[in-house]
């Protein structure tokens, strides 16, 4: 397999500051190929106006950037609208291909070709399609495709230096068969084969552009093709997918085995529901008992406790003069309530940081596992009533931080309907990941029945709000489509880098917002306000059973819920009072950064009454905890 | 003749022959379901069916397969 084909092996063209991006079906190891080549990570962070994550590097002297994965370039989807741009703007492309999902995962190839972008394929996944019993001739593929194709096993590094070597040549083939269709197209259009090729696909957001550009003077028509063109040009590429895989592999039917069995398990409601039920209760353990208990009771009790905040005291006190003007600079800096030095850092730093952190773990290891398509499956029937399907649990599961919002509100495939009904439930009932690592530390200390009570009161509220949205709003819902990617085990370092990532940007996002609410309320705390805020609410902390320094959470509690959650570690409550102000935190109020988003999505009305909403739920709920606790003498 | 898929059976090969919406269609040939027989893997009552395909492997929600009509004798 010696390098030029056809064409385009002129890397001359290729210039510092082009982008090379890398593109492929989901679960198909982009990230592991794209960890391998990159020389030194940029960034990870939001693409421009989306919630979708997008990672840079520098490979030689291409700009390497990594694509959420998808099966075509279209726009069904946020994440295939991000996609479609990258790949629509990159200078070439780097297919990563699962060799055992070849008929699957040419569509793309075969469209990234017709689109005349400049490819290399990286066919990966050799070690499972072997012990799969499939057998692919790598020649005889990159004879049909007419570009390179390079076999490896990203996980292993196998094959990676080929890659490397061969991206230059990256190339597509002169003319393909796509280009019949394009005869459809207006004869004046001036497009590049990319753009019609998408075009005869009936690309939405490429017709609009176009329309705007006054070459489709009449009409205000979406596409500039007729309705059925699209299924005519995917219909074609199929036929050309087949023709190649049965071409260049053989397979050797052998069983599924053990992971089909687990499957199977996992998704027959019968048996998946214990097996989902087992799976919260050891991640409750692992994180409320173990992170929560012996490692944070390290970090909080001892670290901070005993050495850092004495210390920090010392010190800072010992700078700052003992003159009467420099009293509230101290205060502010060093109260044990919430000094901006001591007892601020410890939440971040030693409470809700090792939380996080164990939290983020156990999601890598359910999104990398493939387990999280099989909860929607499970989850698919009870979510239908309340109008969602079971796609709904997987951003509501996975969502980072206070991102959940906006991943909800924009992200999901769906409706209107479903995203109106989506952002009320997450914005009443569905805690923020930061926020359950704290209620899982704080629920341990109390028992695992305590822990399945606080998820219970979480799901009747879920249910009657669902309940109410679905009969109340016109329309239907959608139906679930989402593939179930082939069970594995998970690999150490892709769960970690993730967890770091997440970590990081948490940190990002919370440490500044935490050191201004702290600063808020001990300068209020300094003029005697957060006394009179207390005071106002001690109404509301008395329907809940809660003493009055319940009100200086709830204060945390409107600017970010796992504020006030880090907050409650400190109190001495008994179990009864922990309970309720867990659950009266977690239905209050959504966070600032939520409301934005709600404010943004949405109209003020709509943002007021689901802000005020929250109090009446929260305090209603709450206050039948603590009535019903009382009758059973807890 | 006008079987729907959520009437198949577990085990079952089918061909599918009607998809109601344009994007589902789409979604689904482009995965290659509509070129030939795809398996039901799994019939979960008033749930998800799970169909497969060439070793992929797909949830469609029950409302879904209420409306996907299947020729059984195409799926042999």
């Amino acid at each position: 397999m010696d390098g030029c084909h056809d064409t385009g092996c002129d890397a001359s063209e290729i210039e510092a500051e082009d982008t090379l991006a890398l593109v492929g079906c989901p679960n198909v190891g982009k990230s592991v190929v794209f960890g391998e080549l990159a020389e030194e990570y940029v960034d990870v962070s939001n693409y421009p106006g989306t919630t979708v994550d997008t990672t840079l590097a520098e490979f030689g002297d291409y700009k390497l950037t990594d694509t959420p994965g998808v099966y075509g370039i279209s726009a069904f989807d946020e994440e295939e609208r991000v996609t479609r741009e990258i790949v629509l703007e990159a200078d070439a492309v780097v297919n990563v291909v699962d060799a055992t999902h070849l008929d699957r995962d040419l569509f793309l190839t075969l469209q990234l070709l017709d689109m005349g972008i400049p490819t290399v394929v990286a066919l990966n996944m050799m070690d499972e399609a072997e012990a799969g019993g499939i057998d692919i001739d790598v020649e005889a593929l990159e004879d049909a495709l007419g570009v390179p194709v390079v076999p490896t096993v990203a996980v292993d590094g196998e094959g990676i230096d080929d890659l490397r070597e061969r991206i230059p040549e990256a190339t597509a083939p002169e003319e393909t068969a796509v280009e019949e269709y394009y005869d459809e197209l207006p004869e004046e259009l001036e497009a590049t084969r990319a753009e019609k090729t998408l075009l005869v696909e009936g690309d939405e957001p490429l017709a609009r552009e176009v329309d705007v550009g006054g070459v489709m003077a009449d009409g205000g028509s979406a596409a500039l093709v007729e309705p059925g063109m699209r299924e005519v040009v995917y219909g074609d590429r199929r036929s050309r997918v087949q023709s190649i895989a049965d071409e260049v592999q053989s397979v050797t039917e052998i069983d599924g085995g053990i992971r089909e069995t687990i499957s199977d398990l996992m998704v027959n409601p019968l048996t998946g529901t214990p097996i989902a039920l087992a799976m919260l209760g050891v991640i409750f353990y692992v994180i409320g008992g173990l992170v929560a208990q012996r490692i944070v009771g390290y970090t909080e009790g001892l670290f901070f406790g005993e050495y850092y905040n004495p210390a920090v005291n010392e010190f800072v006190g010992g700078l700052i003069p003992a003159t009467g003007w420099a009293e509230p600079i101290e205060f502010l800096l060093l109260n044990d309530n919430l000094g901006l030095l001591t007892i601020t850092v410890q939440y971040i730093v030693g409470v809700l940081l090792p939380l996080v952190m164990a939290f983020y773990l156990a999601i890598g290891l359910l999104e990398d596992s493939g387990i999280l398509p099989r909860l929607a499956v499970l989850t698919d029937r009870g979510l239908n009533r309340i109008g969602l399907n079971g796609r709904a649990v997987v951003p509501m599961i996975v969502g980072v931080g206070c991102v959940t919002m906006a991943v909800i509100t924009t992200r999901m495939v769906g409706s209107k309907r479903e995203r109106l009904i989506s952002t009320a439930l997450l914005g009443l009932a569905i805690p923020c990941s930061a926020q359950i690592g704290v209620i899982m530390g704080l629920l341990a200390g109390l028992g695992l029945v305590w822990w399945f009570g606080y998820l219970g009161v979480l799901v009747a509220v879920l249910g009657v709000a669902g309940l109410a949205l679905d009969r109340t709003l016109p329309g239907e819902g959608q139906a679930l489509v989402t593939e179930l990617p082939r069970l594995r085990v998970p690999r150490p370092g892709n769960i970690l880098r993730k967890t770091y990532n997440r970590t990081k940007m948490f940190l990002r996002e919370a440490a500044p917002l935490f050191a201004g609410t702290a600063l808020v309320v001990s300068l209020l705390d300094y003029v005697g306000g957060l006394e009179a805020i207390m005071n106002g609410l001690r109404p509301l902390t008395s329907l809940i059973g809660m003493p009055a320094d319940f009100g200086q959470i709830l204060v945390l509690g409107l600017i970010r819920r796992d504020f006030a959650a880090a907050g409650m570690t400190n109190m001495a409550l008994s179990h009864a009072q922990i309970f309720v102000g867990l659950i009266v935190i977690t239905l209050f109020v959504p966070c600032i950064l939520t409301m934005t988003m709600i404010l943004k999505e949405r109209d003020k009305k709509t943002a007021i009454l689901m802000w005020l909403g929250s109090w009446v739920a929260a305090f209603t709920v709450g206050g039948l905890a603590a009535a019903t606790l009382g009758v059973l003498g807890l | 003749m006008s079987d729907v898929l959520a009437d198949v059976g577990s085990g079952e090969a089918v061909r599918l022959v009607e998809v109601p919406d344009g994007d589902t269609r789409a979604r689904l040939l482009r995965l290659g379901f509509l070129d030939g027989a795809v398996e039901c893997r799994h019939q979960i009552r008033s749930g998800p069916v799970i169909v497969r395909r060439n070793g992929t492997e797909l949830a469609l929600g029950s409302a879904l397969a209420e409306e996907i009509q299947v020729d059984r004798e195409g799926g042999e």
